[in-house]
């Protein structure tokens, strides 16, 4: 009992770390973007999750947010945190079918 | 790199690139304006499908032929675009047609290692077969152009390939007088222009489908369709092999870039993005369908059969930055590689032969 209690306070210490991380989880399954679009506010992070089965290149070259994670293997997440206010055209450089928009406000 | 004034390698190219991306600027900018963070290891679970049944559903053929909303499909305006493709007064020589290079015989592709354009002269990069391009998310080895309607267009202008000046083209098109009524039936109001004519190419080129295989009988239920070497061959192809990471769903690809290693100078889709490693020599992963039909095989046609096809990826290539985190070393043995080609081989249809059009005259 003992055990479980200590297990859960560590799970959820975890979990407490990746919202500060974080406030949006982009997921990668299928060769697909979890949402088409989403909304965050100047100086928020979003996190994009490898829960595929192969690698990805997740990218940006929108003005003022270019970002590019290089080859995100499968089962690592990362965190991109977004400067300017606008909207930003995120693709994966592998697949041209993995397209979706952040919106970027002030 | 292909050869200089080949279509394949220069048409606009930076514009194309990023209109096809939705972005300017592209090989200008520096990365690092987003602030991103260390990537951290997750635990996943992932959603393998379990069993064959669940694996055969993955390939099932669609049920219809997807036609874009702005080029909808009519009989004629496939008609019309059948007669274009086989019409060699396309090139400036009346010599070279569509079909010269993308010909029903050869599995819609050519058979030669590269293409042969204007004069005789050897292109860049290996005819792509246009089976199933109705189902292509972005076209060329390299992924420059973004409709079929645009590829249309491209060999035709190309001063490398039929080096038609599109002005030219339908100034001759309209001399042949079996062509305008044609036009004007099929795109009322709109009549002869560049426009219509590459709808028309592209209509027809998306009824070209590849036929049931040996394949699709097996998936559909019928067991003796393919041989037991073929199943555990497509056993592999989804397990061992890896191949299913990139050739998925019923055309084998998902239309993805990936540098798999093969010994060529050609940077591929690392012209458009320079930026990003992992487009260095990256090419486009073609479908699978109608394979025997369509050797030798590769963006550079290096390859010759089958076998050394599976030969390459069982070696894994050159290893390089850009090369995919997928290719590596595979370790099958003499019986997989055997098994793995057995299997190619059933996606291969008992194709109908193609009737050529009588053409305006
Ligand atoms: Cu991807």
């Amino acid at each position: 009992m003992r055990t479980i209690a200590l297990f859960t306070c560590v799970i959820v210490a975890g979990f407490s770390v990746g919202a500060f991380a974080a406030t949006e989880m982009i997921h990668q399954q299928g060769r697909a973007f979890s949402v088409e679009s989403i909304s965050v506010k100047k100086g928020e992070a979003v996190t994009f999750l490898n829960d595929d089965t192969v690698p990805h290149n997740i990218m940006s070259a929108s003005k003022g947010n270019e970002f590019n994670l290089g080859s995100q293997a499968p089962g690592t997440s990362t965190d991109v945190t977004f400067k300017e206010a606008g909207d930003v055209q995120v693709i994966c450089a592998i697949h041209p079918r993995m397209k979706m928009m952040v919106k970027v406000t002030d | 790199m292909p050869a200089p004034g080949s279509y394949r390698s220069r048409i606009l190219a930076g514009t194309i690139a990023s209109a096809a991306l939705g972005m300017l600027g592209f090989s200008t900018i520096g990365f690092g304006a987003a602030v991103v963070g260390e990537s951290r290891k997750v635990e996943i679970t992932q959603k393998a499908p379990s069993g064959i049944d669940a694996l055969k559903a993955l390939y099932r053929r669609p049920a219809s032929i997807p036609f874009p909303k702005d080029n909808p499909y009519t009989p004629e305006k496939a008609a019309l675009g059948k007669k274009l493709y086989f019409d060699t007064r396309l090139s400036v020589t009346s010599a070279q047609s569509c079909a010269s290079c993308h010909s029903p015989g050869f599995g819609w592709g050519d058979g030669l290692a590269v293409g042969v354009g204007h004069g005789m002269a050897r292109l860049g990069r290996h005819s792509p077969t246009i089976v199933n391009a109705a189902w292509s998310a972005i076209f060329m080895w390299d992924g420059r152009l973004p409709t079929l309607e645009d590829q249309a267009l491209g060999p035709i202008q190309s001063p490398g390939e039929m080096n038609m000046k599109l002005d030219d083209l339908m100034a001759r098109l309209a001399s042949i007088p079996e062509y305008k009524p044609m036009f004007e039936t099929t795109f009322p109001g709109q009549g002869m222009k560049a426009k219509t004519l590459a709808q028309a190419i592209a209509t027809y080129e998306r009824t070209v489908v590849s036929e049931r295989a040996p394949f699709d009988a097996w998936i559909e239920g019928s067991e003796k369709a393919i041989s037991e070497d073929a199943k555990r061959g497509f056993a592999l192809f989804n397990g061992k092999a890896q191949c299913a990471a990139c050739h998925e769903g019923w055309n084998f690809t998902n239309e993805g870039f990936q540098d798999i290693g093969l010994p060529s100078t050609d940077i591929g889709r690392g012209e458009y993005l320079p930026g990003v490693i992992k487009m260095q020599h990256a090419f486009k992963t073609p479908g699978l369908r109608e394979i025997s039909r369509r050797s030798p095989f590769m963006h550079d046609g290096s390859l010759a059969t089958l076998e050394a096809v599976v030969d390459h990826y069982d070696h894994g290539g050159v290893d390089r930055p850009s090369r995919s985190d997928l290719m590596r070393p595979l370790s099958l043995t003499a019986q997989d590689k055997a098994d793995l080609v057995a299997f190619l081989k059933t996606l291969t249809s008992e194709l109908e032969p193609t009737a050529v059009p009588v053409l305006p005259r």
